[in-house]
């Protein structure tokens, strides 16, 4: 009696391990497509394009993060190419002027204040260590979006790809003597 | 093989045990916290592009250049261009949103009330006198034959930087006086001597504080000649009566002591009304009273008023920002727009002794909806044409070629000659000045002091303390500043009062208690504070509208338990 009942508890602990680590992850998400097919790699290939030709600082120094339609049209005002992506991106947002709802991967939440200028002038850091190689990914990951608070996965932890989280940011702040206080980045 | 409610209880047993080893209710914990940051109700920031705008402040005359820092078109933070902003400067971008803020009135049925009056012994009170906005009223009461009325006539403006000595009579001259920085840069080339009852903020900083008594403040000016000091003074400050004529006396006139300047107009304004004191109006004589205090800068109390309106039926129109001034006497109270969300031009400063032109620019859309525009109101009743008075004195000042235009994104000056009319109307919608540092400052006229002397201090033997003005505060503080000085005691509340602890014990009251404050004008609901810094037999009182109504400087008091 006294073995079944250690069985029972531990095909408990067992199915809750399964359920936490396999299941959890796979419910709590919900996955969305970006609006465009788009191809970081094709622009750095076939333009030469360099990541702060689109997400560029401002002549304030703050960071215009994801390019507005206005940067694209720049190019695309008629295909340049005979790909799908393209097209479709002309017909849907370029010629009726409406601006792509891009899902953005390292949105904070509203407690996190983030300066791209001082990261990347004064603290001489690369795109890719925060935002790994999705400069040269030829598809854009789908965005995963936490069903209770709303936020990416990436904010959050383990994804399969370097995670904007505070975790990360705190080692790499420690790792360079820079962890000041908590309103060096919360408001 | 049967299960029982054993076998259910050790599944959940080790379920919850295996549980706490998977990041699923640690998770939880956090998505729950991060979801409840997100709750309908809860203040977001918003989110945009971020750039910076420029304006002038327009709570008071000192006008300090702001920069504002916007996320989209949403300010989200004010900051000093060259110089600081004061406590409530910096938070000015939370007023369009003041709870108190008065949202809606009569607008058409005042407009019928005063139809209906007639324009006969109408007058327009103007709290903040100098603008633009100033000029209309004038304009359309010299149409319509009426009185253009403000706190003073002859205003004068200081020269701080050519003094060496001031003497400052009980004015906040380190706290609030002028221009803030203004006064700081200016500061470290004069010696400051105050003297007033309290050790104030500005007696701190002063080289010299003289303690004088009480309601003391005009026995002081009177000593002054006599005084060792009086010959090395560039300047008295104040509001004792008695001061225009010492700096008369001193030489500190033409020196020191000039007339307010102010920016040219047109032409065709130069007909407007003469401004009117409101002690030069006969007793009982306006019938029809439109105040603007919209924008205040300072308050004359009621009864002062109420005795120049007439006996019968009197109709009084008040444009404000929220119920607490004359909102409480008037018979129709219209709402208006607040700083930073209407345009108008900053009337000229205490302690700017050169002709300037700023304009206020909105740096958010109105948030209250239907509300009135007192010049419009004003002019439509005068049936002055609907103009832009602003455009038309900045194309006025430029046409005079003379003074500069400061921008304050690039810190650049441009001279007015070398710009075009259109140039330079658009300079100031972005938050640009004109000044001309140039224009020689003329000598103050021969006027008089507006200030009230106290009242016969014998008349009131039952009335054992005796008044100290506190600070001055704007009639609308963003509720975030006000929560911080007054729960920091860092300034006493327009609706304080503080006493010494001996006062406070004798009339048994306690720290926070509610208590009425009564003078020989009339009583009024207050908060004690207890300070050990104000003098024995004295009672400090804030600047809300209720006390300055019953409540002169250095009129006799008592405090008693509400």
């Amino acid at each position: 009696v006294k073995l079944r009942g250690t069985i029972v508890f531990l095909i408990g602990v067992l199915a809750a391990l399964g359920a936490g680590w396999a299941g959890f992850p796979r419910l709590i998400y919900q996955t969305h497509q970006q609006p465009v097919d788009f191809s970081h790699q094709a622009h750095a290939d076939k333009a030469g394009a360099k990541c702060d030709d689109c997400h560029a600082f401002r002549a304030d120094g703050t960071f215009a993060g994801v390019p507005t339609l206005d940067k694209c049209a720049g190019c695309h005002a008629a295909a340049m190419g005979s790909t799908v992506a393209e097209k479709n991106f002309i017909d849907r947002y370029v010629t009726p002027g409406r601006e792509p709802q891009w899902l953005v991967y390292a949105r904070q939440p509203e407690n996190v204040y983030f300066s791209h200028i001082t990261h990347i002038k004064r603290g001489n850091l690369k795109c890719e260590r925060c935002h790994g190689n999705q400069g040269s990914s030829n598809a854009l990951p789908p965005y995963q979006q936490d069903r209770i608070s709303g936020y990416s996965r990436d904010i959050w932890g383990h994804a399969g790809r370097p995670a904007m989280t505070m975790d990360a940011c705190v080692a790499c702040h420690r790792q360079s003597h820079l962890e000041h206080s908590c309103l060096d980045c919360h408001k | 093989m049967r299960n029982s409610r054993r076998d259910i209880f050790k599944f959940a047993g080790g379920a919850v045990a295996g549980a706490l080893f998977t990041p699923a209710p640690w998770r939880l914990i956090t998505d729950t916290a991060l979801w409840s940051e997100n709750w309908p109700g809860i203040p977001r920031p918003a989110r945009g592009e971020i750039r910076a705008k420029f304006t002038n402040c327009a709570l008071c005359p000192a006008g300090c250049a702001v920069r504002a820092r916007c996320v989209g078109e949403q300010p989200v933070s004010l900051a000093g261009v060259g110089g600081g902003l004061c406590p409530f400067g910096l938070t000015a971008h939370h007023l369009p949103y003041h709870p108190a803020r008065l949202r809606q009135g009569p607008i058409g049925e005042a407009t019928a009330a005063v139809g209906k009056h007639g324009k006969e012994a109408i007058a327009v009170l103007d709290l903040n006198p100098g603008r633009t906005v100033s000029w209309t009223y004038r304009r359309a009461m010299a149409s319509v034959k009426g009185l253009y009325l403000a706190p003073e006539s002859q205003p004068v403006a200081y020269d701080l930087p050519a003094a060496k000595t001031v003497l400052s009579i009980g004015a906040a001259l380190l706290d609030g006086w002028g221009t803030p920085a203004n006064v700081s840069a200016a500061r470290r080339n004069f010696r400051l001597i105050q003297a007033e009852p309290t050790e104030s903020r500005t007696a701190m900083l002063a080289d010299e504080w003289i303690p004088i008594a009480p309601g003391g403040e005009s026995a002081f000016a009177q000593s002054v000649p006599g005084l060792a000091f009086a010959k090395d003074l560039s300047v008295v400050i104040g509001d004792a009566p008695e001061i225009p004529e010492i700096n008369r006396r001193i030489g500190a006139f033409g020196k020191t002591v000039f007339a307010r300047p102010e920016a040219p107009v047109p032409d065709s304004w130069k007909g407007a009304a003469a401004v009117t004191a409101l002690d030069d109006v006969p007793d009982h004589s306006i019938g029809v009273l439109l105040i603007d205090e919209s924008s205040a800068v300072s308050y004359i109390p009621w009864h002062r008023i109420q005795r120049k309106l007439v006996r019968e039926n009197p109709l009084v129109v008040t444009f404000a920002a929220t119920r607490g001034g004359y909102a409480r006497y008037a018979q129709y109270a219209l709402p208006t727009a607040v700083y930073p969300e209407v345009s108008g031009d900053v009337a000229p400063a205490v302690d700017c002794v050169h002709p300037a032109f700023r304009i206020s620019v909105p740096l958010v859309a109105p948030v209250v909806t239907g509300v009135a525009n007192p010049a419009d109101f004003v002019a439509a009743l005068a049936g002055l044409p609907a103009t832009d008075s602003l455009r038309e004195r900045a194309d006025a000042i430029h046409k005079t070629g003379k003074g500069v235009v400061v921008t304050y994104a690039d810190g650049k000056e441009t001279p007015v000659k070398d710009l075009a009319a259109d140039a330079f109307w658009k300079s100031l919608n972005a938050g640009a000045a004109w000044t001309w540092a140039d224009a020689a400052p003329r000598p103050p006229a021969a006027g008089r002091s507006t200030v009230h002397p106290a009242e016969a201090l014998e008349s009131a033997a039952d009335l054992p303390l005796v008044a100290i003005g506190g600070p001055q505060t704007p009639g609308l503080v963003s509720p975030l500043m006000t929560k911080l000085y007054q729960e920091s005691n860092l300034r006493l509340a327009p609706n304080r009062v503080a006493l010494h602890p001996d006062d406070a014990r004798a009339a048994k009251l306690a720290n926070g208690a509610h208590a009425t404050l009564q003078t020989l004008t009339g009583k009024c609901a207050v908060e004690v504070t207890i300070d050990p810094a104000v003098p024995p037999g004295a009672v400090q009182v804030g600047s809300s509208p209720g006390i300055q109504d019953v409540c002169g400087p250095a009129a006799r008091a008592k405090v008693v338990r509400a």
